[in-house]
């Protein structure tokens, strides 16, 4: 078997392609990528936070007070042309054609409509189909802070002094006393993270090896040699096994590691404190954990691609099989994300979704050690029964020789 | 020795080719195509046996039957007096099995693949090395030993898969049309081979079309035609039996008189 396995693992380390897909792919392509969108994205969102926009207000009499702090802040300046524009089809147009960037319609002055006892509907005209998008929030903070001065005023003419204004207006106030912890926190958000990210990546790191192990060896006709020594059926399937299995876990360590010295280096360039807090709470405990959680998975993962892959007759049905698997092993992740869904004892029997729910419980310092032993006795009793399939299915000539 | 009684073998047909309506071959019926149905043969020491049919005869499931590869339904194949049906591993350590396919591992060396199948039949340590090495010399071997099998020639990976095949020193050696689509230089390595294998006394048993390489190799022919052989004999008995000292003739007239032309 360790003969297998070590002739395996050669050829394996001289495959370019897997090569490719198993260590170079996550150790540079992902960095680089997510390092680019992050980029991108900081640098789009600079770029409209910086922008100034163009506004034209309709009505501007009805109210100089708000029309003076829109004129006066920094993200507007007011439109300069010559054209006059008089209703809210003027406005839209305006936009549409890029002379003004908003158009704000004053339809009454809400000094005169809060003294009849009716609310001021204004209209604010612009394109919301930008996906990041400054100017809404920008005016409607501007008409807040001016509608809350009018009220203050309003309720002072009534005769209520200011500092009884806030406990009329709100009578209660619930204030939220949090039993979770900061680490709780944050592992409930990047918990569920992690997950999306490994468990394919294992997956990955198996189908590729698998593929050439099963269907590359039967299309290239050294399988049929291979057949004919005096290894038993069982030997041979654990020899390739181990190498799957191995491949599959450094492809999720190589990953995990190429993700951890990019992030670190990035902090030592720029202040996150987002990424500084959520990875200060994770322990090196806690990697070995998800670690140990990974093995049965891919374990599950590596019996199943190898056992697709000595189905299969040529390396493209192998691709062609293992793409609807690639897609599937998301529904358990998602299920794992939907609500009320937690770890327990039912939960944990679930292939796949245990482990995404498992290591969410880890980054939250909330893990039940009782369950987690139950997910990794369960997880590699179900690798063991598809090994044993993969082992069946390698000794069924209809298989082998289809 | 090997000797082969009563093989059978049948593949279930795919439901698929059974709705497709009557079949021209006459082996399938009952949903299996019964590509073996009755080959018997033997092989002594010192032997070369030549399997002679035409495409499709059941050639290529006979050899894959005796190389372990293929269990058969029903029949024997005894070497030296051992039944590797119901013991495939000693089968497969009795038998050296060498097809047209070099099937080596291309990113491999030469070297490699040979000490990985030696390996694999329990060679260790000097021994392997030794064994490893007369082949290498033997089959002139040295200049090429370190190379990628996927950066060799057809000749050297013929050479490579001839010395994979006999690392182990087997009792019997198979081969599957062993020269097909191979230059003549390399043709001529493949039959040395053989030759030397007849010297040392091994029993070879030879599937070809070319009936040149069977005047030149062998001492018995045997005829498998729809799965059944019906001829297991001398190469004189062959021509007389066929009436003609030509083979090619002679094989002709053999399938016509056994009514399968």
């Amino acid at each position: 078997m360790f003969e297998v396995f070590k002739k395996e693992l050669l050829e394996l380390l001289r495959d370019r392609k897997t090569l490719f897909f198993v260590l170079a792919l996550p150790m540079l392509i992902f960095p680089v990528i997510m390092g680019l969108v992050g980029f991108l994205g900081s640098q789009a969102a600079l770029k409209a936070e910086q922008k100034v926009h163009t506004y034209y207000i309709i009505n501007a009499q009805h109210s100089k007070q708000f029309a003076e702090r829109v004129f006066y802040h920094k993200s507007f300046k007011q439109y300069s042309g010559a054209e006059q524009f008089d209703t809210i089809d003027a406005l839209k147009e305006a936009v549409r054609s890029g002379s003004i960037d908003v158009g704000i319609y004053l339809e009454a002055d809400p000094a005169d409509a809060l003294k009849q006892g009716k609310q001021a509907k204004w209209q604010m005209v612009f394109n919301d189909a930008q996906s990041i998008n400054f100017i809404y929030n920008r005016l409607q903070s501007l008409a807040n802070e001016f509608s809350e001065l009018l009220r203050e005023q309003a309720l002072v003419s009534l005769g209520v002094s200011k500092d009884k204004q806030q406990a009329i207006l709100q009578p209660i106030v619930v204030s939220k006393v949090d039993t979770a912890d900061k680490r709780e926190n944050i592992g409930e958000k990047i918990g569920a993270f992690i997950p999306y990210l490994l468990i394919p990546l294992v997956l990955m790191g198996a189908s590729y090896p698998a593929i050439d192990l099963g269907a590359g060896e039967k299309e290239r006709g050294t399988l049929e040699t291979l057949l004919l020594t005096p290894v038993t059926r069982t030997q041979l399937v654990l020899g390739k096994f181990l190498t799957v299995l191995l491949s599959s876990l450094a492809c999720a360590t190589v990953t995990v590691l190429s993700m951890a010295i990019w992030v670190s280096v990035a902090v030592s360039f720029v202040e996150l404190d987002t990424i500084k807090n959520a990875f200060s709470s994770i322990t090196g405990m806690d990697f070995v954990l998800i670690f140990a959680l990974l093995v049965p998975i891919a374990a599950i993962f590596s019996s199943l691609v190898l056992a697709i892959s000595i189905y299969a007759r040529t390396f493209k049905e192998a691709q062609n099989y293992m793409a609807p698997l690639s897609m599937g092993v998301f529904l358990p992740i998602v299920v794992s994300l939907m609500p009320n869904m937690v770890l327990n004892a039912k939960t944990a029997l679930i292939p796949v979704t245990n482990v995404a729910l498992a290591i969410k419980e880890i980054v939250k310092g909330t893990v039940d050690y009782g369950l987690l032993s139950m997910i990794v006795i369960t997880s590699a009793g179900l690798a063991a029964l598809l090994l044993a399939c993969c082992v069946r299915w390698f000794s069924k000539e209809t298989v082998l020789f289809r | 020795m090997i000797e082969v009684k009563a093989l059978k073998k049948r593949f279930k047909l795919t439901k698929e080719h059974q709705q497709k309506g009557k079949s021209k071959d006459v082996r399938e019926h009952d949903g299996y195509f019964h590509s073996v149905q009755n080959v018997s043969f033997s092989c002594s020491q010192g032997e070369v046996l030549g399997l002679l049919g035409p495409n499709g005869a059941g050639k290529t499931t006979t050899l894959r039957m005796l190389s372990t590869a293929l269990t058969p339904d029903s029949g024997h194949i005894h070497i030296n007096g051992q039944n590797i049906v119901k013991k495939p591993l000693i089968g497969r350590k009795s038998i050296g099995f060498l097809s047209g396919s070099t099937g080596l591992y291309g990113r491999l060396s030469a070297r490699e693949n040979v000490e990985y199948f030696a390996k694999l039949h329990g060679l260790k340590g000097k021994t392997l090395k030794l064994r490893c090495e007369a082949l290498f010399d033997m089959l002139d071997m040295t200049s090429f030993l370190d190379k990628r099998a996927e950066h060799l020639s057809t000749g050297m990976k013929q050479k490579a898969s001839i010395a994979r095949a006999v690392v182990h020193q087997p009792d019997v050696v198979v081969l599957d049309e062993p020269t097909t689509g191979l230059d003549i230089m390399t043709t001529q390595t493949v039959i040395n081979f053989i030759r030397g294998l007849k010297n040392n006394g091994t029993p070879v048993i030879f599937s070809t079309h070319h009936l040149d390489e069977v005047a030149l190799l062998c001492d018995r022919i045997c005829v498998i035609d729809k799965g059944v052989s019906f001829f297991d004999d001398s190469i004189a008995q062959f021509k007389a039996q066929g009436n003609s000292e030509e083979l090619n003739q002679a094989f002709m007239n053999l399938l016509q008189g056994a009514g399968h032309v």
